[in-house]
């Protein structure tokens, strides 16, 4: 019974995966760029916080709060998953085990970690020949270096993602994890299984509306789920996944 | 038309000699994770080629590791190169440790196949010093005289005309083309001699132009049939260096700059470059000239990286061989041009636009802030967040149509956490303190016991509750080795600041491994 769940939901995932590569090339091979169509895709669970359904082309995303490294890689798995580059800029020490469980292809991902001075110059190289550029609090950008960018960003269509940067000028659509709680830890028993968030976003333009996503960010294996639909097998099915931390290793 | 005869001299295990290595002890030169070359010792444990470094490890214990240096093979290599000098000037570099040339000349001259053969062992011989022995094959075309150098002990002549038997009992994988040949296994061809009975024209319908060209190879013909174009206006590209340089810092940029011009040359004429002569003009007038054959179309990163070993190679060799003075020019001449085949950039998979910007991106950044500053994920395996995947230089591997292995996605590490892994591993951890109900440290008996249910977590100035825990999960790592050896205990931690982390507790002191922000 758990096999053919977990077999169906491979095959979900693979036709998803296939159909996010076709828009890719649907997105590419169109010869007029409708602002809907200039849009990379994003994962399912993340939908409905963009106006767009996707993560438009050209924006800045900032995310915040307790969980904002989680949101910034499920953001980015959409789009990775899809065959976009990503670079994770002035963060080396994001976990890659949890990127490649959030649905990041490991395979097309760089690091860059630039000393303060080198981060205009990584950034505007990066713009244009990566999809997504995640970066990181270490990394601080000038605003003067974010306008300049800016305009760069919206011709080649390049989508940044700052971690911790809500409050910076020129963010188009803000995500924020305004409500968290860990689920599977007792006292004293259990195992981090999934964290429940409530994710708001507010912007500028088309994203002013503000919208908001429960989520499990990360799920069980790691990826972003959406709330409501999977809650009940979420919490009790497939419990077993790695091997028990608790044996003691020789 | 018959191939072109060629002389090919192949030292073996270069890339362990160049790093300066005796043979007699094991040890395996690793490139991106996989090991490229082992000294015959190494390989009497089972070591080869194409391994991880975790399995070569595991079959022999004492095994030596190092990274692979190619500008430092290409520079040892130099001194080889020049013994051969004064029988031909045209030797041509195909790989460091293996050099070709072509034997009309030299076997005319020094009369006949077995002499040049006797000489180049003499010559080479001193060069190497009993570093690595040599293996000379003497055949029809470089393809059937690599293999005789490689069936050589110590030396292999094919007589003219007799390649195509030498080739033909041969199994297909010797053409290097696993796609192809693994398609060759299963129709049933598996000796070359099976598949260069095909027809040319049914072959070239199926297999299309790699295809064809292998089967040339196979029949013992010149890779190339004879090109009908026009001889080519002048390509090459050459740089003035002034004032004369003497140091490789000082030419190494100019590589890069000429690479990229040729190039872009030779783009623009639908041509790409399979050997090129890279040529050094000193201020005395000496002129220096070296070929360099790829299997392949060189690349312009390819040529750039060529340019520069040759010249290291130039300017760091003994003092008999060393230019007298400065460099002043130096130029590149495009030896021998193909058709450039046109990458088809894949439409699913595999090679296609967005990997070619972004290699680019990662070519650009790494000539701007370092060979290392620009780093991609690769799998190493391991029971610890930090130890699963590791992060290498984006130049050690090849980043179009890149696939990460996951073959040792099933292999068992006891003791590991399982899903969700944290998604912040900083890489040098930072202290805390885990105190139980009475602002006692929680400690871990030898036992694996924790002293106490922990109440308080402090990182910093900060003091948090702990609202949830478990643990302690107990790792005793490399027992055996006494350096290695780690024991520590590991907590997952909730507090109420919202985050959970992962604690860990080694020789009395605890540590924030992991945060799952």
């Amino acid at each position: 019974m758990f096999d053919t769940g977990s077999m169906a939901a491979a095959e979900q995932a693979v036709l998803e995966e296939k159909r996010a590569s076709l828009r890719l090339v649907a997105d590419r091979m169109a010869p007029l760029a409708l602002a809907r169509e200039r849009t990379l895709p994003v994962h399912a669970a993340l939908t409905g916080l963009f106006p767009e359904g996707g993560l438009q082309r050209g924006s800045v995303v900032s995310v915040d709060g307790v969980g904002a490294t989680a949101l910034a890689l499920a953001v980015a798995a959409g789009p990775s998953a899809s065959g976009s580059w990503v670079a994770v800029v002035g963060d080396p020490d994001l976990g890659l085990a949890a990127a490649r469980e959030a649905g990041v292809a490991l395979e097309r991902m760089l690091m860059v970690d630039p000393s303060g001075d080198r981060v205009g110059l990584v950034l505007a190289a990066l713009v244009g020949a990566v999809d997504v550029v995640i970066v990181g609090q270490r990394a601080r950008v000038r605003p003067a270096d974010m306008r300049r960018l800016g305009a760069r960003m919206r011709e080649r269509g390049s989508v940044i993602i700052r971690i911790g940067g809500g409050e910076q000028a020129g963010v188009d659509i803000g995500l924020r994890v305004v409500e968290h709680e860990w689920a599977g830890l007792g006292v004293g028993h259990g195992v981090l299984r999934a964290r429940r968030v409530l994710v708001q976003a507010g912007g500028r333009g088309a994203s002013a509306r503000t919208r908001a996503a429960a989520l499990l960010l990360p799920g069980p294996a790691g990826e972003p789920l959406q709330l409501g639909t999977e809650d009940g097998k979420t919490e009790e099915g497939e419990h077993e996944r790695g091997s028990d931390p608790r044996r003691l290793v020789s | 038309m018959s191939a072109v005869r060629t002389l090919v001299a192949w030292c073996p295990d270069w890339p362990v000699v160049a790093l300066g290595r005796p043979l007699d002890e094991p040890v395996a030169v690793v490139h991106a994770n996989r090991v490229i070359a082992a000294s015959p010792k190494a390989r009497q444990f089972g070591v080869a080629r194409g391994l991880r470094r975790r399995v070569a490890q595991s079959r022999c214990a004492e095994l030596d590791v190092l990274e692979r240096d190619e500008a430092r093979e290409a520079r040892t290599f130099e001194p080889v190169l020049a013994s051969l000098d004064d029988i031909t000037p045209r030797v041509e570099v195909t790989r460091p440790g293996t050099c070709a040339f072509a034997m009309r000349g030299p076997g005319r001259y020094f009369g006949g196949d077995t002499s040049v053969a006797d000489l180049v062992h003499e010559r080479v011989g001193d060069a190497l010093a009993g570093r690595t022995d040599l293996r000379v094959g003497i055949a029809d075309g470089p393809f059937a005289a690599g293999l005789a150098a490689r069936a050589a002990y110590p030396t292999r002549v094919v007589d003219a005309g007799e390649s195509p038997a030498f080739l033909a009992p041969m199994a297909v994988t010797v053409l290097d083309q696993p796609e192809l040949t693994d398609v060759l296994v299963r129709l049933g061809l598996r000796s070359l001699g099976s598949f260069a009975a095909l027809p040319a024209t049914d072959v070239l319908a199926r297999f299309g132009d790699e295809g064809r060209l292998a089967h040339r190879l196979a029949a013992g013909l010149d890779e190339r049939p004879p090109d009908a174009r026009l001889p080519p206006v002048d390509w090459s590209v050459d740089m003035e260096i002034d004032p004369p340089a003497d140091r490789i810092d000082r030419v190494a940029f100019c590589a890069r700059s000429l690479a990229d011009g040729l190039h872009e040359r030779l783009d623009r004429e639908g041509i790409a470059c399979v050997r090129i002569a890279i040529e050094a003009e000193t201020e005395h007038g000496e002129t220096l000239l070296r070929l360099w054959r790829h299997e392949g179309a060189l690349s312009a990163a390819a040529i750039a990286d060529r340019v520069r070993w040759q010249l290291d190679g130039w300017l760091n060799g003994s003092a008999t061989s060393r230019p007298s003075g400065g460099i002043v020019r130096v130029s590149l001449i495009p030896d021998e041009v193909v058709p450039a085949r046109g990458r088809q950039l894949g439409f699913w998979g595999g090679e296609t636009e967005v990997d070619e910007r972004a290699a680019r991106v990662a070519a650009r950044l790494q000539g701007q802030l370092g060979a290392d500053a620009v780093l991609v994920p690769e799998h190493r395996g391991g029971r610890h967040a930090d130890e699963q995947l590791t992060l290498v230089p984006a130049s050690t591997v090849e980043l179009r149509g890149r696939s990460l292995r996951e073959d040792d996605e099933e292999a068992p590490w006891p003791g590991r956490l399982p899903s969700p892994s944290p998604s912040r591993v900083p890489a040098d951890p930072g202290t805390a303190e885990v105190l139980d109900a009475n602002d006692r440290m929680v400690t871990v008996t030898g036992r694996g016991l924790s002293s106490g249910s922990p109440t308080t977590l402090v990182v910093g100035r900060n003091r948090h509750a702990i609202t949830a825990w478990a643990g302690p999960w107990p790792v005793d790592e490399r027992w055996w080795d006494p350096d290695e050896h780690r024991r520590r205990a590991r907590f997952q931690i909730v507090a109420d600041d919202g985050h959970a982390r992962l604690l860990t507790l080694e020789r009395g002191q605890w540590w924030v491994t992991a945060v799952w922000d």
